[in-house]
């Protein structure tokens, strides 16, 4: 009982700290004005944890919670329900992931393909992007948020692991 | 003796004034010759304590600011006036709302920023949104009390902008960097590094003449139309307020 009441309270928190860190946007943890990839970095510990279709339900949950907040038709969902599914096999096959370094990697790739799913899209939905100051903007985009999603992720995902392992 | 003599007269000639009257003379005269320099930069080394100093400047700037409100209300009283005889869109400047920026994401892959006026106050989708500057961007959605700003920079965000000088027309399209891109309509455009973009007179989407931004890179050559780089004048990573034109202004 006290147990569930405990992952509860995890879940609840989960959900405040994701809408006040899209929402705030906090400048301390941005690098070059890019702010993490916060779908990424929650969505990582819950699909590390739970079985594949628990995961893409999550994932597609997430991203069109995420959507809500941006502008566009671009969206998260196609890239977070593709991570979804793969960290979840993955998570289902190595049961002890908790090295830093380890969720820090599945972050850094999951947010290059968030980026180059938003990148695609944008190319995709308008023509007018097809140039070299769209692409070369967007790799810096890429690479900053990889940066920063890669330093961040090891303190909050592998506390939400953490946590709800020890639940 | 005439050593003596000679003696004698130089004595006199110390002994005499000439020398008092002399010194006086070459004074007088170098003044005559300065034009009075000396007097006058002493008279202005003395009357410096008590000249009027930073507060006569503050005065004298405080007058030409008002004399060029004055005037920039008459030009614009005016220009309403031409606009209204040529059955053109007026620009309203009492219109405005005041908005604080609460959250800003200026170079994600979304360039938007949140503000605190929503559509209790009147913002409406499509507004203008200007700060410090000039044109930040348009509103692109509105919650009872907050309002979404898609920046000129978004990437794909597109409007239509108007080079005064050559009188030519473009679309202003958001590359995610501070600075956009200005795709022409014509081939000719003579557009030249420094010249100011800024809404077009004749828009019914967007009010008139607001500044945008300054030509910086112009590729005349570019294949199918030519196009300019815009650095624009409002920087939204720095804007902490700003105005909503409420109907665009109208």
């Amino acid at each position: 009982m006290a147990n569930n009441n405990k992952n509860k309270l995890l879940i609840l928190l989960i959900i405040i700290s994701l809408q006040a860190c899209t929402i705030i946007s906090p400048n301390w943890l941005k690098i070059n004005g890019i702010s993490p990839c916060w779908p990424v970095i929650l969505l990582l510990p819950f699909s590390l944890k739970n079985r594949p279709w628990k995961a893409a339900i999550a994932s597609i949950l997430l991203g069109i919670f995420i959507d809500a907040f941006t502008i566009s038709d671009v969206s998260y969902i196609p890239s977070l329900f593709l991570l979804s599914l793969i960290w979840s096999v993955y998570g289902l096959h190595n049961k002890k992931i908790q090295l830093y370094l380890n969720i820090g990697l599945m972050a850094i790739f999951g947010t290059a393909l968030v980026g180059l799913s938003i990148w695609v899209q944008k190319i995709i939905l308008y023509n007018v992007l097809r140039n070299n100051w769209f692409h070369s903007w967007s790799i810096y985009v890429l690479i900053s948020e990889v940066i920063i999603t890669g330093l961040v992720a090891p303190f909050f995902s592998s506390w939400i692991l953490f946590a709800s392992n020890k639940n | 003796m005439i050593k003596a003599r000679g003696k004698i007269g130089f004595y006199l000639l110390l002994k005499s004034r000439f020398w008092v009257i002399f010194l006086f003379g070459a004074l007088l005269f170098g003044i005559r010759w300065t034009k009075g320099a000396g007097y006058l930069d002493l008279y202005s080394i003395l009357l410096k304590p008590i000249l009027p100093g930073t507060a006569q400047r503050e005065w004298i700037k405080e007058g030409e600011n008002i004399e060029r409100n004055i005037r920039l209300k008459l030009l614009e009283d005016d220009n309403s006036r031409l606009r209204r005889a040529l059955s053109l869109k007026e620009f309203n400047s009492d219109q405005r709302i005041s908005a604080a920026v609460i959250s800003r994401s200026s170079r994600n892959w979304w360039q938007q920023l949140e503000i605190n006026k929503g559509s209790k106050d009147g913002v409406l989708k499509g507004d203008t949104v200007i700060g410090p500057g000039g044109l930040i961007g348009l509103v692109d959605s509105t919650t009872p009390l907050t309002a979404r700003v898609r920046l000129l920079t978004d990437p794909g965000h597109q409007i239509g902008a108007w080079i005064d000088r050559t009188k030519h027309h473009g679309i202003l399209t958001g590359m995610g960097t501070n600075r956009p891109k200005l795709i022409f309509l014509n081939k000719n455009i003579l557009v030249k590094t420094g010249d100011a973009v800024t809404t077009s007179p004749a828009s019914t989407l967007l009010p008139p003449n607001l500044t945008i931004g300054i030509v910086q890179f112009v590729n005349e050559k570019a294949l199918p139309s030519p196009y300019a780089i815009v650095q624009l004048t409002a920087s939204p990573e720095a804007i902490d307020w700003v105005q909503i034109l409420k109907n665009n202004g109208q």
